[in-house]
């Protein structure tokens, strides 16, 4: 693929229409030695002209349309702040990712640690998540200049991206949770199968004592309670989470381009924008005529002439009297 | 994916080595240009926050200090001077400019000059100057097209407009291609001559050095043609899925406009065809009829067993992965309701204009012969009440250009009811298409009754039957492939340019339609492609043209030549 560059030769006209230009020495840092205070003055009056090609707080300047290094706007900020925490998040999600593989190792201990390590990722994962949403619902603020064009493609394309950090994270918690499950199921089943041959045995041995749980069923009992508990639990967190990431991405969908459409045209989005401020040039221009035609304008026009009159009969009012 | 990816390949140079956030500012010509290839995720992907086209940038006042602005530009007079303007008073932080072709010295020097502030960073030329809308297809749009059938004299500077931009193109696609190749043209066309000498002086005299690629051991072959050459393609009916899209609705640089039809649900009012993004488009572009019927069918029963599964949600697992599922699931929704709008208002035109009855004498007109029949045939056609203007006059002309000679009073008759049964259609203009493309214009075999090897095939042909009577049509392109490929181009139709030779069999052939391609003759090459892979084609034309495009070029031209007395 061929490709030529041109900028030496640029570089090369540029530099000599520059002396060209400007033979009498603006002030240049190049040692303007000649430089009298005469040509000094006269250069800051023309000071489009300066070597530097940047100049700040010069008020003529700006009416001249000198490159400002202007501060972005505020939202900039913003945009940046969501994607930091998105590399956050996506960092966290490693680390989550780990915790996940080592819970599901089979261990002697209780387990109970790993468990409220990964419960305390995944909070703080869904809640940069939550928070970056927030954040970049703001984004959209409405703003009739220009650059709305360049917010709204800024939000479009973090949306994309946390979209697709969020289905990621689903798909791993919910691998996490059904691997858990099968493991968890494996202890309880051989648990309920035991329970079962508990209370068949005794039955039989109720037949000829008290109509009542010993102490035995009654441990068995609160144990197999807790295991109920416990996993009510968990599936009630499982539900939450599905609950949040799904408000954000029925939120995210909307602002995410669906690719291969026409809304993903580059020409389209073009001429999607010059329609829209033709419309709203019409639209102002309808506006206008039907403010100048507005009943408005006649009552007061009426009204005032009314006024003349009236002020016209007590001036006579009064001569005659 | 070939002339695509390198498109791709330029845009990606350009992005990806400036980093922070951009803005990207074209010219009407590069907005096509980058459309066919790159979409707006894309460009989002690459930090490129803002497209702005050169008049809209100008007319801004809002300094955005804080983006470096990328411009891609075509390097024309009208491009130079607005740049001018921007750079003297510069609205972003840095400027970085592309250019899709050559500059010329003084263009460098004024954009210099106008450089007071300084801001540009580089100037470079990327040579992505083609719309490339299909892996082996690629056109330039150019606007008057329709001066290809008149002689220099009426309108020196359009012709030499003309002349230009096809030289640039093709001198762009060579570039990109990293190719210097053996031009050769079509003796009878004084244009594709044309064409051909100065595409030849271009690389091989002024820009010796660009295109000087060190490449001998697989020449490449460039070979100009004229559409007169082969009108009947763009006159016929088409019956597979992307031609039949251009010929009854129209394609515009894979965009196709539904605004102006009843029935078409508010989202598809406008719709992208693209083989890059779209996988059943690009399975089914080279179907017929028929068989697409069948394969939408497919797909909408697919769909539906989709949606229905989707629709049975018994627990939260069945929910997550719903949810999870669902870009996939809309995407493919709109898929789907897209082929189906398409398809259905395209089954409507057959239905209204009664196409499949006026297709089959058209493509009998072009493939078979038969003077009395045909002559029975369209005589009825132009009796019948509900084949409308723009179908009488193809046919018609479809007559004419094959028995031209023979019974010249039948002719007449036909071209009597012509006249008599169109208002809109002006007259002459049968005449006119004969005097351009006629049988003593033209070079190449396009009936088949010329070559005695032709005669013979055609036969056989005969003899064997064809399977689908709508698409027994053969382009004339396919024919000058298999001449290229076994080396049969005989020099006296097709010289070469200079003193060059061709060594051996070419690797990669461009072949430039002057006056435009049709989407049936890109797909014939796609298909020869596919199925020989030791040469590579590529096709390339001025437009792309379906039936009313060609006749509004005939009849621009047609309206000319009648207003100029110098001719």
């Amino acid at each position: 693929m061929a490709t030529r560059n041109r900028t030496p030769l640029y570089r090369k006209y540029r530099d000599a229409l520059r002396h060209v230009r400007s033979p009498a020495g603006a002030p240049s840092s190049s040692g303007g030695g000649g430089g009298g205070p005469l040509i000094e003055m006269a250069s800051l009056l023309r000071s489009d002209r300066t070597y530097a090609p940047l100049s700040t707080d010069d008020p003529s300047a700006s009416s001249r349309g000198a490159v400002m290094v202007g501060l972005p706007p505020a939202w900039v900020d913003v945009s940046e702040e969501i994607s930091a925490n998105m590399q956050r998040a996506k960092m966290k999600m490693g680390e989550l990712a780990k915790a996940h593989a080592k819970a599901l190792m089979p261990s002697f201990g209780d387990g109970r640690d790993d468990q409220r390590a990964i419960e305390l990722l995944t909070h703080e994962i869904t809640d940069l998540l939550k928070r970056s949403e927030k954040r970049l619902q703001k984004l959209s603020m409405k703003d009739s200049s220009e650059d709305s064009n360049v917010r709204k493609n800024v939000q479009r394309s973090l949306a994309t991206d946390l979209q697709n950090l969020s289905m990621e994270f689903r798909r791993k918690q919910s691998s996490y949770l059904k691997q858990l499950r099968q493991q968890k199921e494996g202890q309880d089943g051989v648990d309920l199968e035991m329970n079962i041959n508990g209370s068949k045995s005794t039955f039989e041995d109720d037949e000829f004592e008290d109509v009542g749980f010993s102490e035995v069923q009654m441990s068995k009992l609160k144990k197999s309670e807790a295991f109920t508990r416990e996993r009510e639990r968990e599936i009630e967190q499982v539900v939450e989470s599905v609950n949040e990431l799904a408000q954000i991405m029925k939120d995210l969908s909307v602002l995410v381009i669906d690719q291969g459409t026409i809304i993903d045209r580059i020409d389209y989005n073009i001429q999607s924008v010059a329609a829209s401020v033709e419309e709203g040039c019409k639209e102002l221009q309808k506006a206008e005529r039907t403010q100048k035609k507005g009943g408005m304008v006649m009552c007061a026009t009426v009204l005032v002439i009314l006024i003349f009159i009236m002020i016209v009969l007590l001036i006579l009012k009064k001569i005659i009297f | 994916m070939v002339l695509i990816l390198l498109v791709r390949d330029y845009i990606d140079r350009m992005l990806h080595d400036i980093p922070g956030m951009k803005v990207l500012v074209l010219d009407p010509q590069t907005v096509g240009m980058l459309s066919v290839v790159y979409s707006q995720s894309d460009l989002l992907k690459k930090e490129v926050f803002l497209v702005e086209t050169m008049d809209n940038a100008s007319s801004s006042r809002e300094s955005m200090a804080h983006l470096k602005a990328v411009y891609f530009l075509r390097p024309s007079a009208d491009n130079v001077q607005k740049l001018r303007r921007h750079l003297a008073m510069p609205r972003f932080a840095e400027y970085h400019l592309f250019f899709s072709n050559i500059l010329k010295i003084q263009q460098i020097q004024i954009l210099a000059d106008s450089d007071e502030q300084e801001v540009v960073q580089q100037v470079q030329e990327f040579y992505a100057d083609f719309c490339a809308i299909d892996s082996y297809h690629f056109t330039l749009n150019i606007q008057n097209n329709h001066m290809y059938m008149l002689p220099t004299v009426v309108d020196p500077p359009g012709m030499r407009s003309f002349c230009d931009r096809a030289v640039d193109g093709i001198a762009s696609v060579f570039l990109a291609l990293k190719r210097r190749p053996v031009i050769r043209y079509q003796r009878t066309s004084d244009v594709a001559k044309k064409i051909a000498q100065e595409t030849a002086r271009l690389m091989y005299e002024q820009e010796s050095g660009l295109f000087d690629f060190r490449r001998t051991e697989n020449s490449s072959l460039l070979l100009v043609i004229d559409r007169r050459d082969d009108p009947v393609t763009p006159l016929l009916n088409q019956w597979t899925y992307q031609a039949m899209v251009h010929e009854l609705i129209g394609i515009e640089n894979n965009k196709v406009d539904l605004r102006g039809y009843a029935n078409v649900p508010k989202d598809q009012q406008e719709v992208v065809l693209s083989s890059v993004q779209d996988d059943f488009f690009r399975a089914n572009m080279f179907e017929n009829f028929g068989d697409l019927g069948m394969n939408i069918k497919r797909m909408v029963d697919d769909f539906q067993h989709l949606s229905k599964s989707s629709l049975n949600l018994q627990s939260i697992g069945d929910m997550a992965k719903f949810v999870s599922n669902y870009p996939e699931y809309r995407k493919t929704h709109g898929n789907v309701t897209k082929h189906v709008a398409l398809v259905s208002e395209m089954s409507r035109i057959v239905e209204e204009r009664r196409l499949m009855l006026v297709s089959q004498t058209e493509q009998e007109l072009a493939c078979t012969s038969g003077q009395a029949a045909a002559f029975e045939a369209v005589t009825s056609l132009l009796n019948n009440e509900s084949v409308s203007d723009i179908d009488r006059l193809r046919l018609v002309m479809l007559y004419a250009l094959r028995y031209e000679k023979e019974s010249p009073v039948q002719l007449m008759q036909l071209f009597n009811k012509l006249a008599s049964s169109s208002a809109k259609y002006k007259s002459g203009l049968v005449q006119f298409l004969l005097k351009q493309a006629g049988v003593d214009k033209r070079t190449g075999d396009l009936y088949g009754n010329r070559d005695l090897l032709n005669i013979a095939r055609n036969m056989a042909r005969g003899l064997k039957g064809v399977e689908n009577v709508y698409t027994q049509h053969q382009p004339l392109i396919v024919q000058t492939m298999e001449g290229i490929v076994k080396g049969r181009l005989r020099d006296v139709d097709y010289p070469l340019v200079g003193n060059h030779f061709q060594q051996g069999r070419p690797q990669d052939v461009v072949i430039f339609i002057v006056g435009g391609t049709t989407y049936e003759e890109a797909r014939s090459v796609a298909l020869y492609n596919a199925a020989n892979p030791g040469v590579r084609f590529f096709l390339g034309g001025s437009v792309v043209l379906n039936s009313k495009r060609f006749l509004e070029d005939l009849g621009e031209a047609h309206r000319i030549s009648k207003s100029s007395t110098t001719i």
